[in-house]
């Protein structure tokens, strides 16, 4: 079992600090820590990590509906950096009856959830529940309604259980989007070819699209929902606030 | 394992090193892995004969710094990815 962690005092003082210091405090302090790779901007959470660690484990959801974009990209980050990128498919079991029942698009009726619920949240439980922690890309300023309260470190309650603690680090929490771009290009970071083509928050190819100039990046998301609902569960902490 | 590990870091037009470099050596020397690089060369940007512009030149390499491991038979491998060069070579090397 993992030692818990003051996650209130070191919150308080690594909330100032930068990511580099915050994903320092990560892996000196979980040897099974991972970091969760969506295929959009937080491949810059890749590049910080190589500056302070050697072990490197990342892991990716494969919903099955990426852009093929997306899918060029993943590898073109495990060609860069040289390491192995673990991607994570929905369970067949669940998912077939699902698409037999409800065909390919049920979420534009239905909603995004059962269709996330099974394409990414079943796989993150199954890979989560073999970690002590895990490092994630969120920032508040992806999301006014959902990720504004996002701390740099936290215990993750809806994965993790107190006999089986998880840990959940944000180190790109307090960063604003230019600054992430800032670092994309002063490191030659690669970046999704979908960047180029007005996407900026990159998910599902049915459930994303570009955004206009000054139109939140969470507009091109999941479009006919209401914005309190654009989160996929992947960050359950986020919707109970 | 013998290899030879040749940097190329770039300096800017103003003579500064790039930020860049700057922060690849620093990390260089933090982890030790300095004792490592052979030879360190410089790309001027406002020199294209100086030796690092030649070199990036010859190897069609457009990005600093980045790095030539030349094996013991030869062969030449670039490496522009820090992280890359330390998984696969400076790990390896005693
Ligand atoms: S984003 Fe869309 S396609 Fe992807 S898992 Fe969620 S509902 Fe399904």
């Amino acid at each position: 079992m993992t030692k818990p962690l003051n996650t209130l005092q070191l919150q308080l003082e690594y909330s100032e600090r930068d990511p580099e210091a915050i994903l320092e405090l990560a892996f000196n302090t979980f040897d099974n820590i991972a970091i969760s790779f969506s295929g959009a901007e937080d491949v810059v959470l890749i590049e910080l990590a190589t500056r302070v660690t050697d072990n490197i484990s990342v892991f990716t959801l494969d919903t099955g509906r990426l852009h093929p974009e997306t899918y060029r990209f993943i590898d073109q980050v495990r060609e860069h950096y040289g390491i192995e990128i673990e991607t994570l498919s929905p369970d067949y079991a669940e998912l077939e009856p699902f698409v037999k029942a409800k065909g390919l698009f049920s979420f534009y009726q239905d909603g995004h959830q059962e269709c996330c619920g099974i394409r990414k949240v079943a796989p993150l439980r199954r890979k989560l529940s073999q970690l002590d922690a895990w490092i994630t890309g969120q920032r508040k300023d992806q999301s006014p309604d959902t990720r504004a309260h996002i701390p740099v470190i936290e215990q993750d309650l809806f994965f993790g259980s107190q006999e089986k603690p998880l840990y959940k680090f944000n180190p790109l929490a307090h960063w604003h989007s230019a600054k992430v771009w800032e670092t994309i290009h002063e490191y030659d970071v690669p970046f999704n070819e979908l960047h180029h083509k007005g996407f900026v928050s990159i998910g599902c190819e049915p459930c994303t699209r570009p955004v206009l100039p000054n139109q939140h990046e969470r507009a091109g998301r999941w479009w006919w929902e209401t914005a309190t609902q654009k989160e996929c569960g992947l960050h359950a902490s986020n919707q109970s606030k | 394992m013998t290899v030879k590990i040749t940097l190329v870091k770039k300096v800017m037009a103003d003579g500064s090193p790039c930020k860049k470099c700057a922060d690849v050596l620093q990390r260089l020397e933090k982890s030790g892995y300095i004792q490592h690089i052979d030879h360190i060369v410089e790309a001027h940007e406002n020199d294209s004969t100086s030796e690092g512009m030649q070199l990036a030149q010859t190897l069609q390499v457009d990005k600093a710094p980045f790095f030539i491991v030349e094996q013991a038979d030869g062969q030449q491998v670039v490496y522009t990815v820090y992280f890359k060069l330390v998984q696969e070579v400076l790990k390896h090397l005693q």
